[in-house]
């Protein structure tokens, strides 16, 4: 039998090890790679054709939004499934958008983990029970609210530039990053600027948080399950 | 040198991550996990642990709460901040609740043995993302 081939992506190598951690031993599984980025992942995804990528969302480069969109563009038939901290109905709906077919949260890895994969690999769906019943909520309301405002009629491409940005890269380094002339990049960010109606780059990081494009951590919210 | 450490993380992922990590050291045994700061206040009386690892945020209690308590009725015992609020504001709350330690999630494979090792010798190691 063909072994089951899995790629973990996360930006911090202790999640990485814990997940792998927990799938190593299972016969008929293998973890194949390792990615730091959600850049790293669709490489990866695309060079080594795995079964299975866990995604985390919030990762620096590309976040994990998009590089579901990506690696499902490439690669149709690999399932994703996204291991996250974020619970909130918005991520939930894009995720599904994006076409992952799972979504776990951290705190319920250690039970639903190797339940999680072996649905998608049953090409079933498999969700954390809080996201299961937003999601049939939401389903039952009969009312699919579509995405907010401007950020579908980005690009892919304008989308993987808003979050370099906002991320603190110049032109020209996004440019270097995507393999871009600086040109090019210049021509991206006046498009972007002008969909979105945007004026300078604070306006520009501020949507990019707004629509979980780039992830910030707040210190002084101590209490709220941020790590 | 034998050195005792409790885990606490409200992520089960990472505290497997942790353990594989730690397990590289012969001598150094996770004696046990808590999944909060609360959880982590009892098992500190009750295990006695050389060293803490503590994550910040928690639900019910979080890491600098349970850092105080922990350093009020066990003072022998030394504390270790693992987080991923890459802040000098941050970093500062937890020395000043009484953490030895203090270290990056996103850098714990390169920096975590090294802080295990000197807080438990009850020296200070502290090391922000910035910079690196």
């Amino acid at each position: 039998m063909e072994k089951l081939r899995i790629l973990i992506a996360d930006d911090h190598e202790v999640v990485r090890q814990g997940v792998r951690n927990l799938l190593e031993g299972r016969p008929g599984w293998e973890v194949c790679a390792e990615a730091v980025d959600g850049r790293a992942a669709v490489e990866k995804a695309v060079e080594l054709k795995p079964d299975i990528v866990i995604l985390d969302i919030g990762m620096p480069n590309l976040n994990g939004l998009e590089a579901t969109r990506q690696i499902l563009h490439n690669r149709p038939e690999a399932k994703v499934l996204i291991l996250t901290i974020h619970e909130s109905e918005q991520v939930v709906r894009e995720v599904l958008e994006a076409g992952a077919r799972g979504y776990l949260l951290k705190s319920d890895t250690g039970r639903d983990l190797v339940s999680a994969i072996e649905a998608l690999h049953k090409n079933q769906t498999f969700f954390t029970s809080n996201v299961a019943e937003m999601v049939l909520e939401n389903y039952l309301r009969n009312k699919p609210e579509s995405s907010p405002g401007t950020k579908n009629e980005l690009t892919p491409r304008e989308r993987e530039i808003v979050q370099l940005l906002a991320e603190g890269k110049s032109t020209k380094e996004v440019a270097v990053a995507l393999g871009l002339s600086v040109k090019t990049a210049e021509t991206h960010r006046a498009n972007i600027m002008r969909k979105l109606n945007l004026h300078s780059i604070s306006e520009l990081v501020l949507y990019a948080v707004r629509n979980n494009i780039v992830q910030v951590v707040q210190p002084g919210l101590e209490s709220q399950r941020q790590s | 040198m034998v050195i005792r450490i409790l885990l606490v993380d409200d992520h089960p992922v990472v505290r497997h991550g942790l353990r594989a990590l730690l397990g590289l050291q012969p001598d150094w045994e996770v004696i046990d996990e808590a999944e909060d700061g609360s959880e982590a206040v009892d098992k500190v009386q009750r295990l006695n642990p050389d060293v803490v690892l503590l994550d910040i945020s928690m639900p019910k209690m979080g890491g600098l709460e349970a850092c105080r308590l922990i350093r009020e009725t066990a003072p022998q015992c030394e504390i270790l901040i693992l987080t991923q609020h890459d802040s000098p504001q941050m970093l500062r709350e937890a020395l000043d609740a009484g953490a030895r330690g203090y270290v990056m999630k996103s850098h714990a494979a390169r920096d975590l043995l090294d802080a295990v090792e000197a807080v438990s010798q009850h020296k200070s190691f502290t090391a922000l993302g910035n910079g690196d």
